[in-house]
């Protein structure tokens, strides 16, 4: 994959921490488009947050190179960071402070326009009501929504939200994910590292699977999921017969009997004429059909798979 | 970022209520407990205010609890911001660490010298405008400010009083009866005592003997005196903010550090300026708190680190200087080299 420094939000090559014999970012090679909602997926300490710290700054990398918005960093760290936006881990302020000044401290540490942006910030991640009130008060779902307020004080090109769904309820996760699209739809990136497959998946256009302190997989999610195989189940009369039938068809894969039919695990990339075959071959055979369901691999299931966790007792 | 670290740091209740107690509810509360008492029963309770007041609350008090109270503001400014969990937000918005620091000092500093100056106000104004009107010198009331022609003449008019109470020595001529108990001379033989002008002339001689001691005494702190104290209070409230500081972002937590500033200034300063140990003079006229004690206006005796006459580690002044911008120089690398490296 080719790179322009324009091009990538995003890039490292090479990026290793570690922390003590524990290495917790081995030699990433991440590249992020400009202007997508972007998901860094992996298990519990695969090394999400140490290289969002990195990138940010928060803590120093043992070698690569980096950068964000085409700005290397370390070097041009303050160029890059005026106009990148962050959360990391749980956000947390000054207790004894309103939310409201908690962000003027923030504000005075950025640019002079940004004291501007505070109260249309409170007013997008919607507590602009509770913006006075002590952050002691806070629950921990308007904790996260103050860390976001604070990351567009700085009308950032690139947003890196860790986790930014904790604690937010149905409700919550809804307005976080209408929030980043509308955030992309602006022409920003947002880099979100989650756990939550069923939301990045959603939410982001594009992913990279970290594991152990890899990156296994980056891509699109369509381009991802395109390779995995899709699962065909068949509900029909005569589910016994309707397995022999299709044992018999060498081009046809290996049906698996379930409790309510049959169910057949198409070849990656197999196309609807193989469906149609299966459905031609059962009537023939005298099976009545009465439902044809193809579906395709979960993010959720694929990512156990690559990081193979599938099968790893819980 | 200076104002809004300034009201990060007032907005901590408990922490500003403490230090306000310190710096100025509690002169302020003794002055006040001492105009009361001396409204009430002036023949029992004498003036509120006056010179030796003033050298007890400001040489004692408020040297000491004010390096406290600074040190404590310092630790917290140093460090909360990383335990509140603030400082990666901070660090997140590209802003140099380094300013991020400095920018504490000019906050705090407003802080500790506003309350400082207050507390110190309460008591100049008590002390000069309380004072007695009388100096109680050597046991006796004596008019304060006089002339040594004029203690003579008041000794001579008052020469049972003087011989019986000021120090004196040399040969006596005469004797008087002074009465049971330390002082006393007794009647010469004969039973007869000495005649009214002999009295009167041991009395102006020793009224001049004691003049230079009296000299040094004062009824309430000259304006001099009182300038001199303001600005030698703040620079001890300097030195524990930029310390504890220092301190606090070195340790990253306030606790620890609060209670390292408070050993340093009631504990190891105070042994060191008294101390003779062999071969570390230099050692003990490095620690600030020597320095600063080297710096006090003249008359102060300090009440817990030595006393101003009562140092036997003594240093010149610019070497007192030099060992206070030393401190405060590194103290300030300290904080700002671990605030820039620390992980966030």
């Amino acid at each position: 994959m080719s790179s322009t420094d324009a091009q990538w939000a995003v890039e490292t090559r090479g990026l290793t921490k570690r922390f003590g014999d524990n290495v917790a970012v081995d030699g990433v090679e991440l590249l992020v488009p400009r202007g997508c909602a972007f998901g860094y997926l992996g298990p519990n300490g695969a090394g999400k947050t140490t290289l969002i710290r990195t990138l940010l700054g928060l803590t120093r990398a043992d070698s690569g190179t980096m950068s964000l918005l085409g700005y290397p960093v370390p070097r041009h760290r303050d160029r890059a960071l005026a106009r990148v936006g962050a959360i990391v881990d749980e956000p947390r302020f000054h207790p004894h402070l309103t939310g409201r000044q908690n962000l003027q401290i923030l504000a005075a540490a950025r640019e002079p326009a940004a004291r501007e942006r505070i109260g249309p910030a409170l007013a997008r991640v919607g507590i602009a009501q509770r913006a006075d009130d002590r952050v002691a008060k806070y629950s921990m779902g308007m904790r996260q929504r103050l860390g976001v307020a604070a990351c567009l004080l700085g009308d950032p090109q690139l947003l890196i939200l860790d986790e930014p769904m904790n604690g937010l309820d149905p409700a919550g996760m809804h307005q976080m994910r209408d929030m980043v699209r509308s955030l992309v739809d602006e022409g920003r990136t947002v880099v979100l590292s989650s756990h939550l497959l069923d939301e990045v998946e959603r939410t982001c256009d594009a992913v990279a699977i970290v594991d152990r302190g890899r990156v296994v997989r980056q891509g699109t999610i369509a381009d991802l999921l395109a390779g995995t195989a899709t699962t065909l189940h068949v509900d029909c009369s005569d589910p016994q017969a309707a397995a022999d039938l299709l044992a018999r068809s060498p081009q046809v894969p290996a049906a698996t009997l379930t409790g309510d039919g049959l169910e057949i695990t198409l070849p990656p990339q197999s196309g609807r004429e193989l469906v149609a075959d299966i459905n031609r071959r059962l009537v023939d055979g005298g099976v009545a059909v009465y439902r044809l369901q193809p579906s395709q691999t979960s993010l959720e299931t694929w990512f156990l798979q690559v990081t193979s966790r599938l099968g790893d007792p819980q | 970022m200076v104002a809004t670290r300034f009201m990060e740091l007032r907005r901590r209740r408990a922490l500003m209520v403490t230090l306000m107690l310190v710096t100025i509810a509690l002169p302020a509360g003794f002055l006040a407990v001492r105009l009361v008492l001396h409204a009430v029963a002036p023949s029992t309770y004498g003036p509120a205010g006056g010179y030796d007041v003033y050298v007890s609350l400001t040489a004692g008090v408020m040297y000491v609890f004010g390096f406290i109270v600074a040190a404590t503001l310092g630790c917290t400014a140093g460090s909360v911001d990383l335990t509140d969990g603030m400082f990666r937000h901070l660090v997140i918005t590209g802003r140099s660490r380094v300013a991020l620091y400095l920018a504490r000092i000019p906050a705090g500093l407003a802080i500790i010298w506003s309350l400082v100056a207050v507390g110190f106000a309460i008591v100049c104004v008590v002390c000069a405008l309380s004072a007695p009107t009388q100096l109680n010198y050597q046991g006796v009331a004596v008019p304060a400010g006089m002339s040594e022609p004029a203690l003579q003449k008041w000794a001579g008019a008052h020469a049972d009083e003087v011989i019986c109470n000021f120090p004196y020595n040399g040969p006596i001529a005469a004797a008087v009866n002074c009465g049971p108990g330390p002082g006393g001379v007794v009647v010469g033989p004969g039973g007869t005592g000495p005649s009214a002008q002999t009295t009167q002339q041991l009395a102006a001689m020793i009224a001049r003997q004691a003049y230079p001691d009296y000299a040094r005494q004062f009824v309430s702190p000259s304006i001099s005196l009182m300038v001199k104290t303001g600005l030698w209070l703040e620079l001890e409230a300097t030195v524990g903010f930029i310390v504890g500081l220092g301190l606090g972002s070195l340790l990253g937590q306030r606790t620890v550090a609060v209670v390292l500033m408070i050993v340093l200034e009631i504990i190891l300063t105070p042994i060191v300026e008294r101390a003779q140990i062999p071969h570390m003079g230099n050692l003990q006229r490095g620690i600030v708190g020597v320095a600063t004690g080297q710096l006090e206006p003249g008359q102060l005796p300090l009440a817990l680190a030595g006393g101003g006459h009562d140092f036997r580690i003594t240093e010149s002044t610019t070497t007192a200087v030099l060992v206070i911008v030393s401190w405060l120089v590194v103290w300030t690398a300290l904080g700002t080299w671990r605030m820039a490296t620390r992980d966030a």
